[in-house]
């Protein structure tokens, strides 16, 4: 190889590289700083401080509830979409009448932004005059109007619903892509055996799946770990905070209250859970890199 | 009754209640835009007649012109920009086996995974040190950067089913690196790079916390910020205009990503497989 060409795909590589290094990881050095330091409202710098607002996190309520809350989001969307999503692929695999409207139907809500599915979703759920109390009165379900995002126990949950609703379309899709590698013959022969659908199920579909399983479920976690606008256009994280996640309470923290320090604070917490998850990751794609 | 048609009537039998709830926001976002403004707050489902004119209405009280070119140009620089640098990268980690190879694909992973939310208070100070702040451009810029993992690893997925053999015929036959990148490789990538590109394009167009932050003046809003400040925060919601806006933002996109949507996945599988 020419000397010229040794240094090649570094000089292709290196505008990308800067760009993405000076957006993203720039504002990460910068947060590691803020959130070790004083930090006054316009943002100067003063002294280390020695975790103070590590401590000032631990010590407020609404942070740890926060925190509590973004694992039950987290556990239940993830959880709930990759229940939905195993048998939506299994179905959407068969072959039956209609099966490519069913899947663009099921793909529908990754076409649609999450802002504007939370503002639709915001009118539907409406007390007074939302179209889901008029269609569940129509059949006669409920009797009076339910105020689906006022009532601090009902706003969370249907926000769960909701996240499980839009993450199910990219969920199946890599289900799919799985199903579709498990080669038929070995259903044949399991069933000349005597297997019925449920041994198939668990003993041929369930292991094959495993490595897609393993991959949905972790970038899962991570997109609705950091899920912001479902939450935060139906209800900013109200009523009272009731349903506030790290992202919106982090969200308060920096652009309402102006506690910059604590924001980060915040945001260096996410980056550490993050990057477990990152790591974990990072394995799996690379274990498939490697087969 | 066939073997089939019982398939069908249980398969869709089993999805029907997911077919509705997915419908069913579409069905109320359409319902409402077309609804006089009179029966809005009503609780009935259907209006009594189709008021299309809502839609012209919209266009003028909801200033939907300006949140359109907004969107429109920050979506274009994110688009064009992040495909500008990510095709000799994407060609390089196609092409050159080199030292932290490696290295630089998990960078790229790293760096898909770190959301706008959780960085959102130091790209604010970063903008404002700059004195970007209200800046459309640079609300396209940090768009850029933020695709670059996803249309790198694209680009790269699909750089990598081209055979090389097609290349190195071009280079016995005398042609140079640049002439063959130019006559040979790219015209044969051009599809993979239109659907990364539009794929770009449409993340960009939907995105929502880096517009909330760094966009503070109406003139500046984009789509998602304008409609969204249509909602929050007001005693009154013209909810027929919102509904309109939010039907015209989205189906041009929704129809395209869904028309697209077999290549996307097909993308991200080639690069998780390679």
């Amino acid at each position: 190889m020419p000397s010229r060409a040794r240094f090649l795909p570094y000089v292709l590589l290196l505008p990308s590289l800067i760009l993405a290094a000076g957006v993203i990881f720039w504002p990460v050095g910068d947060l590691l700083e803020i959130a070790t330091h004083n930090v006054n409202r316009f943002g100067q710098l003063r002294d280390y401080n020695d975790f103070a607002n590590f401590k000032a996190l631990i010590a407020d309520p609404n942070f740890t509830a926060a925190l509590i809350r973004t694992v039950v989001w987290t556990v239940a969307v993830v959880g709930g979409t990759i229940l939905i999503s195993v048998p939506v692929a299994m179905i959407l695999n068969e072959d039956f009448y209609g099966r490519d409207v069913a899947r663009v139907i099921v793909m529908l809500p990754w076409a649609v932004s999450l802002t504007m599915t939370a503002i639709v979703w915001r009118w539907a759920l409406n007390g007074e005059s939302g179209m889901l109390n008029s269609a569940l009165r129509g059949l006669g379900i409920i009797d009076a109007n339910v105020q689906w995002l006022a009532t601090a126990g009902l706003a969370f949950p249907m926000q769960i619903g909701i996240g499980i609703l839009v993450t199910i379309p990219f969920t199946t899709t890599i289900f799919l892509g799985g199903l579709s590698s498990i080669p038929q013959d070995l259903y044949e022969a399991s069933a000349l055996e005597g297997a019925g659908r449920w041994q198939q199920f668990r003993h041929i579909t369930l292991p094959l799946l495993k490595p897609f399983l393993n991959i949905a479920m972790v970038l899962n976690t991570i997109y609705v770990f950091n899920s912001f606008p479902i939450i935060w256009v139906m209800t900013q994280g109200g009523p009272a905070n009731s349903t506030d996640i790290l992202v919106t309470h982090l969200y308060k923290l920096g652009f309402r209250i102006g506690k910059l320090g604590e924001a980060s604070a915040v945001s260096v917490v996410m980056l550490a859970i993050l990057l477990v998850f990152t790591i974990l990751y990072v394995r799996l794609a690379m274990r498939e890199e490697a087969r | 009754m066939s073997r089939k048609w019982k398939r069908t009537l249980l398969a869709w039998t089993l999805l029907a209640p997911l077919v509705v709830l997915i419908l069913f926001p579409f069905a109320v976002m359409t319902i409402t835009a077309l609804k006089p403004q009179a029966e809005v707050l009503n609780p009935t489902w259907w209006p009594s007649e189709l008021r299309l004119r809502n839609f012209a209405d919209m266009w003028v009280a909801t200033n939907f012109g300006q949140a359109l070119m907004n969107s429109l140009y920050a979506s274009g620089i994110a688009t064009v920009g992040a495909i500008l640098v990510s095709i000799p990268a994407a060609y390089a980690m196609s092409r050159f086996r080199f030292a932290g190879r490696g290295l630089v694909r998990q960078f790229l992973l790293v760096s898909q995974m770190l959301s706008p939310i959780v960085l959102v208070v130091g790209l604010f100070r970063l903008m404002a040190s700059l004195g970007l702040v209200e800046s459309v451009s640079a609300v396209g810029l940090v768009y850029m950067a933020f695709n670059i993992a996803f249309t790198v690893w694209m680009l790269q997925s699909y750089f990598d089913t081209v055979p090389k053999d097609l290349e190195e015929a071009a280079w016995m036959e005398g042609a140079g690196r640049a002439e063959t990148l130019r006559r040979v490789f790219l015209p044969l990538v051009t599809p993979a790079i239109a659907v990364t590109a539009i794929f770009t394009f449409i993340n960009a167009w939907n995105e929502f916390v880096i517009a909330l932050t760094l966009l503070r003046r109406q003139e500046s809003y984009t789509l998602p910020i304008q409609v969204f400040s249509l909602v929050a925060g007001r005693y009154t919601v013209e909810w027929h205009h919102v509904m309109g806006a939010t039907l015209v933002a989205t189906l041009p996109v929704a129809i395209l990503f869904a028309w697209l949507q077999r290549y996307l996945v097909r993308g991200l599988a080639l690069g998780a497989v390679k």
